[in-house]
């Protein structure tokens, strides 16, 4: 008798599908695309041509100078890219979110999303041509901005309009203007969604390459756009390492913006992170 | 609790153990475009790997039906491509190109040769004539100056196994050409082009149309043989002797010049390819064509087939003209060719062998030829003497028949055809049925006595239509199309070990040594209204604070301080 039960119970034990075996897959998913990559540009990193242990791909990377000037400039572009999309985009959302219809009006900002960036990238290229623009780092700012903002208003618009309206109101009440109120009361409990704007634009910036070497003709030649070219040549040594730094770069700002948005972050204001 | 731990585990080790199964099979099916051409169950299998858009893909078709007529076996081709020549190195290196037919360059070539991974294709010919009796014929319609001009420089390749071999040896010469400025003509005049030759892409005459409207290549190999080029041809190549050759770089020869990476040299390319970017609008390796074509800009490194094609696209019907025109400086360039190779990896050496022979058929050189545009490395006069390839050309409009409208038909006295061309502008000329220039006697030609259809076309003796000789010369004796072979033109080497300093070199170029003044000015713009934004807010803060003491009701006056973060 027990005996019977004990194997009764047993398959049934295991043909259980809990909500756990629908991660699986995705699971598998990230193992295969997200952390093996990750472990063969680490593999990569530390081998020579003829697949010895070297460390020589990083002397290489931290002495060329060229290398650093290409880094600097990017993240250059990557702070000057991010201001001006929060710039711009922090006044949008602002607007949108005192807006009854601004709901409808942010999905304006996130249609052209819907296109690909390479295709809008194209078409924004052979704008300039046709108005006779000289392509260079302008255009390439441009051509960011243009790319990044609806990620700085997303983020921004959420935590805007989420924020409770009688808080202002008790502002109000108590005697602040305008400019008091929003200083006082809005812009803090807003903290979260420019952390999460400033990441969500900054990141993408410093790594990208299409936008650059499209919108210039191949003069502006950012870290992306230099990893590329060392994978081209075939320097996968020097390639990883650049990947591994830009990676460095990725979590250092994730933990900067991290931290601000903690310290800050009242509780309120609700981001997208 | 030790079981309950260790069910969770499970899944995990399990998934880990899929995805190190699954790796290799993921990477094997990645990169580059695969297609199987002939579809399903052939009893024997061929994969090529090829460039990208280099060759006419009907002719895979037909060589599936062609080796089933011969061998009497179905089979299935399957044409992956590559883009990169780099790109196929990595691949063929790392063992996971498992190929029959790779077609790269002729550096590539070399390098793959010296790592031991081609196959002695004269070897395998004779072994399988012996073994199936069959002759490669074909494959004899090489053109003899491109077989010495790649002899002289891969005569002696060692090839990993202490022996050495020549390159013709391991490699059949498919497609051939030259590096050279693609131009607009109503921008450049040729005159222009003479004077300046190579300084045309640093706009050296200072045409300010010109300005900002050049296009290099996206490829330090091109472009360093464009740079060293100009050097020579400005005198600006580094003073002393070569180190590397012990003579003086004044006395180096083309094939010489572009080979060297000594130090002193790429510093004087360095220093001119970074004065040459304020001069261009950027660097291009597949866009140029298209943006030469649509005039946006008027002037292109480009490799001869691309050049080719370009201005074919570039006919202005209004002006019965093309736009553009393709320039190689006389002082020298660059010269490459690109062969199919046999790795070692090879599994089906029949299929290949015939394959590549199939290639070496006129009429299939003629096709690839107005396919891709490319020279074809078949000799010119086996192509221009085979029926079936002036058929191909016929069909695609590359030749065309003679009309009595258009010229006039002489015979010489051995009974040949001579036509004659009168367009009213320019002088008359008469031309050989071949296409080349008649250098007999014209006096002594007698009118041929042809008949015409109704629409004016020659019909020769048995009621045949006649290949213009216009359109012959216009197609075999274009010298974009086939260059003359000379000492100017040089074969460029691999790099080998100077490889990272080239690459590292190309690196600053891209990077250019200016300052990023745009982004300097947008940062100062982006801190000034921050920053008026702030002093405002201080400003008003202190202006609040001294009436004050007056205790008004009136609500404070409507924000115009116009600072950005205030939008409402």
């Amino acid at each position: 008798m027990t005996s019977a039960t004990a194997v009764q119970a047993k398959p049934r034990k295991r043909f259980k599908i809990t909500k756990r075996v629908f991660a699986y897959l995705y699971v598998l998913f990230m193992v295969l695309f997200v952390v093996l990559p990750l472990v063969m540009i680490l593999v990569n990193a530390f081998l020579d041509d003829g697949g010895n242990l070297t460390v020589e791909n990083f002397k290489t990377f931290f002495t060329e100078e060229s290398s650093l000037i290409i880094l600097g400039n990017s993240l250059f572009v990557g702070v000057v890219t991010t201001a001006i999309c929060l710039l711009i985009g922090y006044p949008v959302a602002y607007k949108l979110s005192r807006m009854s219809s601004g709901k409808i009006l942010v999905l304006f900002f996130i249609l052209p999303m819907g296109i690909n960036f390479l295709i809008r990238t194209l078409a924004t290229k052979a704008i300039f041509i046709a108005m006779d623009v000289t392509l260079g780092m302008g255009t390439v700012l441009f051509g960011m901005v243009y790319n990044y903002l609806p990620f700085m208003i997303l983020p921004l618009h959420t935590s805007l309009s989420s924020i409770d309206k009688s808080y202002i109101e008790a502002a109000q009440d108590l005697g602040a203007d305008r400019s008091t109120v929003f200083l006082k009361t809005v812009l803090p409990l807003s903290v979260g969604g420019i952390m999460s704007g400033i990441t969500m634009v900054f990141i993408p910036t410093i790594s990208t390459f299409a936008i650059s070497q499209l919108l210039s003709n191949g003069k502006i030649f950012l870290f992306g756009d230099s990893i590329q070219t060392k994978f081209d040549q075939g320097l996968y040594g020097v390639g990883s390492i650049m990947s591994l730094v830009m990676l460095a770069f990725v979590l250092i700002s994730n933990f900067l913006m991290n931290r601000i948005g903690k310290n800050n972050n009242v509780g309120v204001g609700r981001s997208l992170w | 609790m030790n079981k309950v731990a260790k069910k969770r585990f499970l899944p995990v080790v399990a998934v880990l153990l899929v995805a190190l199964v699954a790796l290799p099979l993921l990477t094997a099916c990645s990169g580059g475009g695969e297609s199987t051409v002939t579809g399903g169950s052939g009893q024997d299998k061929l994969y090529i790997y090829n460039w990208e858009d280099y060759i006419d893909t009907a002719l895979i078709d037909e060589f599936s039906a062609y080796y089933e007529e011969v061998t009497g076996r179905s089979i299935d081709v399957t044409y992956t491509t590559f883009d990169t020549n780099e790109t196929m190195l990595t691949k063929v290196q790392k063992g996971d190109a498992n190929v029959d037919l790779i077609c790269p360059s002729e550096y590539a070539i070399e390098k793959l040769m010296r790592g031991g991974y081609v196959r002695n294709l004269t070897e395998l010919v004779d072994d399988l004539g012996d073994e199936y009796g069959m002759t490669f014929d074909n494959l004899g319609n090489i053109e003899p100056d491109v077989r010495t001009a790649i002899s002289a420089v891969f005569g002696d390749i060692p090839t990993g196994n202490g022996t050495s071999g020549n390159m013709l040896d391991y490699m059949v010469p498919y497609m051939w050409g030259t590096l050279g400025i693609l131009y607009n003509k109503s921008v450049v005049s040729q005159e222009e082009l003479d004077k300046y030759g190579w300084g045309v892409l640093w706009n050296a005459g200072n045409n300010p149309e010109l300005e900002g409207e050049i296009l290099l290549k996206d490829s330090i190999r091109d472009t360093y043989c464009a740079a060293v080029m100009y050097l020579r041809d400005y005198g600006m190549l580094p003073e002393g002797n070569s180190p590397s050759l012990g003579k003086p770089y004044t006395e180096m020869t083309t094939a010489e010049l572009i080979n060297s990476t000594d130090d002193a040299l790429l510093d004087a390319v360095e220093k001119v390819l970074i004065e040459q970017r304020d001069h261009i609008s950027g660097y291009e390796v597949d866009f140029g064509k298209d943006d030469m074509i649509n005039e946006i800009v008027y002037v292109d490194l480009a490799w001869s087939g691309d050049a080719l094609w370009a201005i074919e696209e570039s006919y202005d019907e209004e002006t019965e003209d093309y736009t553009l025109g393709y320039y190689v400086p006389e002082s020298g360039s660059n010269i490459w060719y690109d062969g199919w190779i046999v790795p070692t990896t090879v599994r089906n050496e029949l299929a290949a062998v015939m394959f590549i022979d199939y290639m070496c058929r006129p009429d299939s050189a003629a096709r690839n030829t107005s396919y891709i545009c490319y020279t074809s490395a078949v000799a010119r006069d086996k192509v221009r003497s085979d029926p079936d390839a002036i058929a191909a050309l016929l069909d695609v409009e590359y030749l065309w028949y003679a009309s009595s409208e258009e010229c006039e038909l002489y015979t010489d006295s051995e009974g040949n055809l001579v036509f004659y061309y009168d367009w009213g502008d320019g002088e008359p000329y008469y031309l050989d049925a071949d296409g080349t220039d008649f250098d007999g006697d014209a006096d002594a030609l007698t009118a041929f006595e042809a008949a015409t259809d109704e629409e004016g076309y020659w019909l020769d003796g048995e009621g045949e239509y006649i290949v213009d000789a216009d359109s012959m010369n216009l197609f075999f004796e274009d010298t974009a199309r086939y260059a003359e072979i000379t000492d100017s033109l040089g074969i460029m080497r691999d790099y080998g070990s100077a490889n990272d300093r080239v690459v590292q070199m190309w690196e600053r170029i891209k990077a250019g040594a200016e300052t990023p003044w745009e982004l300097i000015w947008c940062l100062i713009a982006v801190v000034l209204i921050v920053g008026g934004g702030i002093g405002l807010y201080f400003a008003r803060e202190a202006f609040k604070r001294r009436p004050r003491r007056v205790v008004s009701a009136a609500a404070p006056a409507k924000d115009a301080d116009g600072s950005d973060k205030k939008a409402d």
